[in-house]
């Protein structure tokens, strides 16, 4: 976050030019959307006057910081536009009841999933019920043709246990927790496999969700929950691995909330793995894997500034040939995709990403699509039809761990 | 360990880094922003290259003509959507509709048919931003006295909601939808709509932007007549296409590029650097390479951050060539603080003051950030680039 005295001299830095709003996927796609300029340094004039403007409208940037990358002059124009959200949510403009509630929800993840485990055959029917999905769309708001995740048993990250003098913390996040737990097993045995004990605190929800849906407050308070959980290991020097980019990027965040950044060791799990391999400690044992491959770079990758490990990790493989999509967002956003009166606009900014895919699968250039991100997961595979999975499960046939 | 890390992602940081990837190399780009390409035409411009080969410290003369020529050529063979010639300026349209000169242009943007023409037609798409037709009219019949300049005005459908409330559309915008499917099947209609004249009809299509868009240019061969197109303010879809096919390039030939977070300093040691050490999240991660480039750009680009009576060079503190006076009243004449930036050895590695002492054995300086050249008087911004980086990516 920049500092209040930073402010006025950040907004004086605009130079007005909108090339932030002509690479904004969201003003491309939805004439309503006034796009970056206009939400972030323009209005926020208004808004240090006292003047909420376009409040409503805020809620539509999808906080992929294309805007940000581009702007010539490092005006933070995510950074602005995400406060004024929190501020027009605490003073409760831009929001109906329907859209409270529905925010409310999708902002606890967490409490989603325990919910929907608990029968998760019962869950899935009813979310691939088309009746079901028009009474949650009347009633939330949440669209009837959004991709909604299935459910699955929860993760249960006991029962591999190797005990090593090489310990690693575990940060399976909740897209692995409740809908995709075989992922969760795979990158346990990938660090196994290298040496690791891989060891899984009942953690909460990263808070990533809580924060995209406005609940500021509440994302700080379970991300010192999940602090508090980490801390015997963050004392220990214990490095904290995620698979999950979302994740990883809340969780390199909690440096500075209860802990200093020096202390505090988050990886992204190929982040971590590729570090390895530097210090010549990563296993290198693979089998040929003949397989060709499209890779999609998440928002919350990009936001990491740690590059595409998985990539350069992935292409030491014999045999894989790996594409980079280079493509913008997908459009889901976390939940933003769901919602009713964001879902259109959700597929037409994740469009230049399908249609690139479906052109790569009819030309050979590639069989599938893999991205560290769930949710980029769940929606280039309803968007392309093309099948999509974590590049872990590369390193799983590699290893010939499956 | 890279063969080599880049830091800057702009015309000249990815043409070292898709010099470098062609030969085989290791490269990771680390850039801040997304370069400036944007908010240039998309044409290249070389200046005068013969009467620049004569100034001293300019890069040019650092480099020498084999060089300059070498970077030229290679770019061309990369794109062959471009063209240009050693010998001669190519003619492109400003968004004004006045001819100006330039080096490597998007073949579409060359004029040649406009001086054989009797009849332009410039179309007119409904609602585009920073559009002048009536001022291109007036220009177009000043540099081209024996035409006629009809104005086409067309809407298409996908931008009625646009229209509505009232909002320009963007030139950007406007190319996305003539790149799409539907866009391609549109143009093809509407450029079948227009009269059927005879061979001397030009016309001209602001906003199009066909280099490097396949479906685009097949439209395009199979008019009757030639279809040209002209340079628009920035932002540019021009500029940008060029800046994503670079970058597409790029990663195609393996390289890595690295965006939205800049480099905070570079370990050296003994003259050498080792390790850039990049502000990633949470905390700084490092990335090691046998060699470095410098392509930071300059003030506008960053790599140069100017105070009133300050300058100075943002990654490794450089020393900076910085004259005794920065500006001049003359407001379109020669500003001195073009010039500001790092001064190099014929290997464009940095010099101290004096120029004696080369301050790092392996990192070069190509781009804006080098000092003793000017884009705007001199017009060469895209030829120093392009030399520079093409020599960098050569050498490493």
């Amino acid at each position: 976050m920049i500092y209040e005295q930073d402010r006025t001299e950040n907004l004086d830095a605009c130079i007005k030019c909108s090339a932030c709003t002509a690479m904004c996927p969201v003003a491309a796609v939805n004439p309503l959307f006034p796009g970056p300029k206009v939400l972030g340094p323009d209005a926020e004039r208004f808004r240090l006057e006292g003047l909420q403007i376009g409040a409503a409208l805020l809620n539509y940037c999808s906080k992929c910081r294309t805007c940000e990358i581009t702007c010539p002059s490092g005006v933070k124009i995510t950074e602005m536009i995400t406060r004024a959200q929190e501020n027009a949510k605490l003073s409760g403009s831009g929001k109906n009841l329907q859209s409270n509630i529905r925010d409310y929800l999708f902002g606890r993840a967490e409490y989603l999933g325990k919910l929907a485990t608990i029968l998760p055959g019962l869950t899935n029917t009813l979310l691939r019920t088309p009746l079901f999905r028009q009474v949650l769309e009347q009633a939330l708001g949440i669209s009837s043709e959004a991709p909604l995740p299935t459910y699955r048993k929860k993760f249960n990250p006991f029962g591999e246990g190797h005990k090593n003098r090489k310990q690693v913390v575990y940060f399976p996040g909740c897209f692995v927790t409740y809908n995709d737990p075989p992922t969760g097993h795979a990158i346990t045995k990938v660090l196994e496999h290298n040496g690791y004990e891989v060891i899984v605190p009942p953690f909460h929800c990263c808070s990533t969700p809580l924060e995209g849906n406005g609940y500021v407050r509440e994302a700080k308070e379970t991300a010192k929950k999940n602090l508090a959980l980490m801390n015997p290991y963050i004392r220990a020097g214990v490095p904290l691995i995620t698979g999950c980019t979302s994740c990883g990027t809340a969780l390199k965040e909690y440096a500075g909330l209860d802990v200093s950044a020096s202390e505090l060791q988050a990886y992204d799990l190929f982040e971590f793995l590729w570090a390895l391999h530097e210090q010549s400690e990563f296993r290198t044992d693979f089998k040929e894997v003949q397989v060709s491959l499209g890779y999609h770079s998440s928002c919350h990758l990009k936001a990491q500034g740690i590059g595409t490990p998985s990539v350069r990790l992935l292409r030491l493989i014999p045999g894989v040939r790996v594409t980079d999509l280079d493509q913008g967002c997908c459009g889901l956003s976390g939940s933003y995709g769901f919602k009713k009166e964001k879902y259109d606009t959700a597929m037409q900014i994740g469009n230049p990403v399908f249609e690139r895919v479906r052109h790569g699968v009819a030309n050979d250039e590639f069989q599938s699509v893999i991205t560290e991100c769930g949710g980029c997961q769940v929606q280039i595979r309803h968007g392309s039809g093309t099948e999509t999975f974590h590049p872990v499960w590369v390193l799983m046939q590699a290893y010939g761990l499956e | 360990m890279w063969d080599g890390i880049i830091i800057g992602g702009g015309l000249a940081g990815l043409t070292a880094g898709i010099r470098a990837a062609e030969r085989g190399k290791q490269i990771l780009i680390i850039s801040e922003g997304a370069g400036s390409l944007t908010y240039s035409s998309g044409a290249l411009d070389f200046g005068d290259v013969g009467q620049l080969l004569s100034h001293e410290d300019h890069p040019y003369a650092l480099l020498g003509e084999t060089v300059v020529h070498a970077g030229m050529e290679w770019f061309q063979n990369l794109f062959p959507d471009y063209r240009g010639s050693w010998s001669e300026f190519q003619e492109i349209l400003t968004p004004l509709g006045a001819p100006r000169k330039a080096g490597i242009v998007p073949r579409s943007h060359n004029t040649e048919p406009l001086k054989n023409a009797k009849v332009i037609i410039l179309m007119a798409p409904y609602g585009l931003k920073d559009f002048f037709p009536e001022i291109i009219k007036t220009n177009l019949l000043k540099a081209y006295p024996q035409c006629e300049v009809e104005i086409f005005p067309f809407r298409t459908g996908t931008f009625e909601s646009w229209h509505t409330i009232g909002k320009p559309v963007t030139g950007m915008d406007y190319t996305k939808y003539w790149q799409s499917q539907p866009g391609v099947s549109e143009l093809k209609r509407l450029l079948d709509s227009l009269p059927q004249t005879s061979g001397e009809t030009v016309i001209l299509f602001p906003g199009l932007a066909a280099a490097f868009c396949e479906p685009l240019k097949e439209v395009l061969a199979g008019t009757p007549f030639p279809v040209i197109e002209m340079t628009s303010f920035p932002p540019s879809a021009c500029g940008h296409n060029l800046y994503s096919a670079l970058k597409q390039k790029f990663k195609s030939l393996g390289g890595e590029l690295l965006t939205g977070t800049g480099v905070q300093s570079i370990e050296s040691h003994n003259k050498v650097c080792s390790r850039a050490i990049v502000r990633s999240k949470g905390r700084p991660t490092a990335f090691s390479a046998d060699s470095f480039i410098l392509a930071t750009g300059g003030i506008f680009g960053g790599g140069i951050e100017a105070t009133a009576d300050t300058a100075q060079e943002t990654v490794l503190g450089l020393p900076l060539y910085v004259p005794a006076q920065w500006t001049n009243s003359e407001f379109l004449g020669e500003q001195p603080y073009a010039r500001i930036g790092i001064e190099a050895d014929r290997e464009l590695r940095p010099v101290g003051p004096g120029g004696k002492e080369v301050l790092f054995k392996n990192l070069r300086v190509i781009g804006r950030m080098l000092a003793h050249w000017d884009p705007w008087t001199e017009t060469c911004g895209g030829g120093v680039s392009l030399a520079t980086g093409w020599f960098a990516g050569n050498q490493l």
